[in-house]
């Protein structure tokens, strides 16, 4: 599984390559994105093409916003599709992530909140 | 009089709710959509009924039996045939299924109301079946009127100042509908119209069995007798008819059990203190239901029988089927749970089983597992969730109301 990891300004955006993540391809995941989540503290993950996330899924994803949480940044959630969506929200998770339509909007979003800093 | 209900269909349009029952089955509440039409036949003094079923045929046959609990007699043509112990679907099509009948016994020797399985309605039969014997018409379709950019749904029908039917369109774009004046699946047919339904080949009633009585000029009527019309054609409509079921805006359906208080009913054994949780109108809560101090439950909301939500819960204007555990830290929204599916009314679905998410939702049957330590974490960093003022609560109150 390769990220692709798009810079705009100091915010990576990686879109997730795979139509689903859950207990299959999780670790291969957290592999992947090690990188990323290193060398970068804003990060956009653009879920436009995952279809289906199952427990350990939502967990990766919590367990990359906590990691960039400890290290004083960030991370954001655009293009996510209605069954994951639904998903995040039967969990809660929609109220600990902002969610955007766009990345354009999610990486913007990181110069609103420094303006206000 | 006798009657027809067609209950051979496979639903595909409501699933997931339909992997488990057949459309016919889908229950308003506490009581299937067929029963009503069963019940509403029966009020008309229809007590002669057959029905065809195919898809879970079991589930209607099982239910309603000879139809003796009902006042009525009933009996079932299956469409279908077992083979290798699994049932194998073989629908012969709404005309078809007449035909079969009438070729294996006669049944249809006398003016019949044929009605589709799969609505709610109030219609007053007595007074369809009158303006049937005043044309004189063969056969006589209940007509109703739909907003406009829904005619493609539906078949249009196109009749002449007399009420006699001249042109059907079926599912029309809205650009070349004639009207906006539908065909409601409930009929009155004379023996000889199902003289003219082939034998021995799938025939639909709307499709092809009416075009074909227009073109031939056979005496075919629209009749325009208002009623209340609720047609379970997809996910969105099955949940607007719940939703109006628990408002008490369906007619002839009230809200079943106990009055706990203004716009709150329970069914028998519920645990409930309503002093306890936050319980905002019209909720039912079926029998035996367990419904936790600190949960929060709008309405309108259907919690099922055998339900247990638990404290910290969220639930609003939702359908929760019987059965199910609401966990602590569930928000469910404007959804139906049915087994192991959650489906908003756009149809959006969340497989439960895939998703492995049981301490969200689970079958309240099974014994409530302790959370694993992955399942502990993922609680624990959404209850750390974010530091920052993106909630509007502090972040401890996540799973608050």
């Amino acid at each position: 599984m390769e990220m692709d990891v798009e810079k705009i300004g100091e915010v990576a955006v990686v879109t997730l390559p795979g139509e689903h993540l859950d207990v299959s391809n999780i670790k291969e995941f957290k592999r992947n994105i090690a990188s990323a989540l290193q060398e970068n503290s804003r990060v956009v993950f653009d879920l436009r093409r995952l279809r289906f996330v199952d427990s350990s899924g939502l967990g990766a994803i919590l367990a990359c916003l906590r990691q960039l949480n400890n290290a004083g940044g960030d991370l954001k959630l655009c293009e996510v599709s209605k069954p994951v969506r639904a998903l995040f929200e039967l969990v809660r998770m929609h109220r600990i992530f902002e969610i955007f339509n766009t990345k354009e909007d999610a990486v913007h979003s990181f110069a609103a909140v420094e303006e206000t800093v | 009089m006798k009657a027809i209900i067609l209950a051979a269909g496979r639903g595909t349009r409501v699933r997931p709710i339909t992997y488990a029952v057949p459309k016919p089955m889908i229950p308003v509440i506490n009581r299937p959509v067929m029963e009503v039409l069963v019940r509403l036949l029966a009020s008309h003094d229809v007590r002669q009924i057959m029905v065809n079923t195919s898809y879970l045929a079991a589930e209607i046959e099982t239910y309603f039996r000879d139809g003796a609990r009902f006042g009525v007699e009933m009996a079932y043509s299956f469409e279908g045939r077992l083979e290798n112990g699994r049932f194998i679907d073989e629908p012969v099509g709404s005309a078809g299924a007449l035909r079969k009948i009438q070729e294996h016994s006669g049944f249809f020797d006398e003016t019949c109301v044929v009605l589709c399985g799969d609505a709610v309605i109030d219609i007053d039969l007595a007074q369809l079946i009158r303006l049937h014997r005043e044309k004189r018409a063969l056969a006589t379709i209940a007509l109703a009127r739909v907003p406009r950019d829904r005619v493609s749904s539906y078949g249009v029908v196109v009749t002449d100042e007399d009420g006699r039917i001249v042109e059907f369109q079926e599912k029309p774009s809205v650009a070349e509908a004639k009207g906006t004046t539908v065909n409601t699946g409930i009929y009155v047919f004379e023996p000889e119209v199902i003289a003219r339904i082939p034998s021995g080949v799938t025939y639909d009633i709307g499709g092809q069995l009416f075009p074909k009585l227009v073109r031939a000029k056979v005496p075919l009527y629209g009749a325009k007798v208002p009623f209340q019309w609720l047609d379970i054609g997809k996910v969105s409509d099955y949940y607007d008819v719940i939703q109006m079921a628990l408002r008490g805006e369906v007619n002839g359906l009230s809200v079943p059990g106990i009055r706990v208080s203004e716009g709150i009913w329970a069914g028998l054994n519920v645990r409930l203190d309503p002093s306890q949780c936050r319980i905002v109108p019209p909720v039912y809560v079926g029998g035996s239901a367990t419904i936790e101090p600190g949960c929060t439950i709008i309405g309108p909301t259907m919690i099922g029988p055998g339900c247990v939500v638990e404290s910290g819960a969220y639930i609003e204007k939702s359908v929760i089927f019987d059965y199910t555990r609401v966990g602590f830290c569930a928000q469910v929204r404007n959804m139906m749970i049915c087994g192991d599916y959650c489906v908003d009314p756009a149809g959006t679905v969340i497989d439960l089983a895939q998703s492995d998410i049981d301490w969200v939702v689970a079958d309240a049957r099974s014994p409530k597992k302790a959370l694993t330590s992955e399942q502990q974490q993922f609680l624990e960093m959404l209850q750390q969730g974010r530091a920052d003022a993106f909630e509007e609560k502090p972040r401890r109150e996540v799973y608050a109301a």
